[in-house]
């Protein structure tokens, strides 16, 4: 069996009276991966362990099967992080950072030269790398940074916060991107974000972090997986509509108006094929009752977002 | 019209060698080198680089023309030359010292440095080398024009080198201290903070303060005359200079300053603290 990608056991890390992680245990597997939880939840500091940059006070944790603390100098070869904040010098181009930050890899000067070159193309900024970073826009910046972090060719990226700042189009692009690294380059990604939405649609796996501590840590099919709900859009009397099917599946499910949307929920009864069944003849029969046209009928899927406000306690709502 | 295709070749794995820390410690003493004399900036990045050599080359350059255009009958003073221009030395380490020591920091890159084949230790010593290697380059290239110069001015240079080659010593050793002190003071007032300006502000006010304590110091007929000597390093490095290249000023020869031997003990420890000072404040990183 292939090792984790990231394996960490028991990691515990303080800082004078806070502790940052307590106990924390987690494998995760190659692919692309979303760090979730609120602020304080510990994301930053297992990063930065991983990273090398903070000793644990307690644990262990292996990269691709090396010890972080023994093996700091090889795992740094095989890891490129992009920073949340702002780390990029304004006065140095696009093309210049980046050959800097593969010579600071070990790469020698004319591959660093040709990579930079790369992954500026691969990130869209090949026509702009000449220009000094400081005029280019808060999108363009992610984009060197993302492309800092693959310059040296890692097998790993740890991306925190890489959406921020950006705007709608920005981010899908960065999205984009993204899911490109982790699907076509082939390389495994962790993935630091407090939008769950972004991380849905690209992740294959969420680890959910409260305190210092491991809430969740499970494949995106498993999270988002059918709930047993029914979601109902009708085009014509909506309120007739629902008070037929009120009517119908009394006992046997809730009626909610969201929206344009009615949502069927099964409730506590059983999820079985029967039920489902006469749910789905109750929904033809008020339509029909109700004389209105049925646009779509789908049964509903789990969101993150649903599971994280079920999750998290009231002082670490994940927004 | 043009035939020429741009071919995406696609992500590429790269299986190569990797230099480790030692390519990577090269990389970043090349960059700091290079912005000490504002090389791969702007204009504006230029010119206080640009200025300070063009200072201090010109009156070694002069001074040689001279000499030549007087048959040796003047003699090039080695040390008065390169006393005049310690001020413009201290300047340039105001002005590009926190080029190199305060932007990691001011644009928070250094934990993104860091994340690479670099340690922290080796990191403050490549900055530290980068500045060294600048300052011992401003310091050491006019003394070596005067010593070139005046071998090139010889009727017989073959003859003035057997007479003067022993002088290189001096020369390398001059400008060798001067950089390491002034370059080791500089960059101890650069790392207490992460503002360029304040930086700049912190070496020039240490070497102004130091030179305002020993004006005052030269009333206070208390204090021992080795102390007073060293409390401005400027005046110091000066005085060393003069020592060296066997110069003598009224003032040396009223007061007798102490041994060269002397100087050169205090200039390597004062140097060895101030770049201690400077690369433990410059490995802490707040990541």
């Amino acid at each position: 069996m292939a090792a984790p990608l990231i394996d960490a056991r028991a990691l515990s890390r303080r800082f004078g009276t806070v502790m940052a992680l307590d106990g924390f245990t987690v494998s995760i597997a190659s692919g692309i991966t979303g760090l979730v939880g609120a602020n304080g939840a510990g994301k930053s500091t297992f990063i930065r362990i991983l990273l090398g940059l903070v000793e644990p006070s307690s644990g262990e944790v292996s990269l691709l099967g090396q010890d972080v603390r023994r093996s700091a100098d090889a795992i740094r070869a095989l890891v490129g992080y992009m920073p949340e904040h702002d780390c990029l010098p304004p006065d140095m181009s696009g093309a210049e950072f980046t050959t800097f930050m593969g010579r600071l890899s070990g790469l020698p000067a004319h591959v660093a030269r040709e990579r930079s070159a790369e992954v500026l193309r691969h990130v869209g900024l090949f026509e702009e790398r000449y220009r000094p970073i400081g005029t280019y826009s808060t999108g363009m910046a992610q984009r060197v940074k993302l492309a800092q972090a693959l310059v040296h060719d890692p097998r790993v990226l740890i991306l925190d916060e890489p959406t921020n700042g950006l705007d709608p189009a920005g981010r899908e692009e960065m999205l984009g991107l993204i899911r490109r690294t982790g699907r076509e380059f082939g390389l495994s990604v962790l993935l630091s974000s407090h939008l769950l939405g972004e991380l849905e649609r690209i992740c294959d796996g969420i680890v959910q972090m409260d305190r210092g501590r491991l809430v969740r840590a499970e494949s995106m099919d498993e999270l988002t997986g059918e709930t047993g709900d029914l979601l109902v859009e009708v085009d014509g009397d909506l309120p007739r509509f629902v008070t037929a099917l009120r009517a119908r599946v009394q006992g046997v499910a809730e009626v909610q108006v969201e929206r344009q949307w009615v949502r069927v929920q099964m409730g506590d009864a059983p999820k079985s094929v029967n039920a489902t069944e006469r749910v789905h003849d109750a929904v033809r029969d008020a339509v029909v009752e109700a004389d209105v046209g049925l646009l779509r009928m789908e049964r509903r899927r789990a969101r993150l977002d649903d599971l994280f406000r079920e999750s998290t306690p009231a002082t670490g709502a994940v927004s | 019209m043009s035939s020429s295709t741009i071919h995406n070749l696609g992500y590429r794995r790269y299986d190569g060698v990797r230099e480790g820390w030692t390519g990577a410690w090269q990389a970043l003493v090349w960059q700091g080198f290079r912005s000490m004399f504002g090389l791969g900036r702007g204009l504006r990045a230029k010119a206080i680089p640009a200025f300070v050599i063009a200072m201090v080359l010109l009156p070694c350059l002069g001074t040689v023309v001279a000499v030549g255009a007087s048959n040796g009958q003047q003699v090039i003073p080695y040390g008065l030359l390169i006393g005049s221009q310690l001020l413009l030395l201290a300047l340039f380490t105001a002005a590009q010292v926190p080029e190199v020591l305060c932007r990691d920091r001011q644009h928070r890159v250094l934990p993104l440095l860091l994340t690479r084949a670099l340690s922290p230790r080796q990191y403050a010593l490549a900055r530290l080398s980068a500045v060294w290697a600048a300052m011992w380059l401003v310091a050491t290239v006019p003394l070596l024009v005067l010593y070139v110069g005046e071998l090139a001015i010889a009727t017989d240079p073959a003859a003035r080198f057997a007479e003067i080659g022993p002088r290189l010593w001096p020369v390398l050793l001059c400008g060798t201290l001067t950089a390491w002190v002034i370059g080791s003071l500089a960059a101890m007032m650069a790392s207490l903070t992460a503002r360029r300006g304040y930086a700049s502000m912190l070496v020039v006010g240490l070497f102004l303060a130091a030179a305002a304590v020993t004006t005052g110091a030269d009333d206070l007929a208390a204090m021992p005359d080795v102390v007073r000597e060293f409390l401005d390093p400027l005046r110091a490095l000066r005085t060393m200079a003069m020592l060296l290249f066997g110069e003598t000023t009224r003032a040396m020869e009223v007061n007798p300053p102490p041994p060269v031997m002397v100087f050169v003990l205090v200039f390597c420890g004062l140097g060895a603290v101030a770049s201690l000072i400077a690369a433990r404040r410059l490995e802490r990183v707040d990541a």
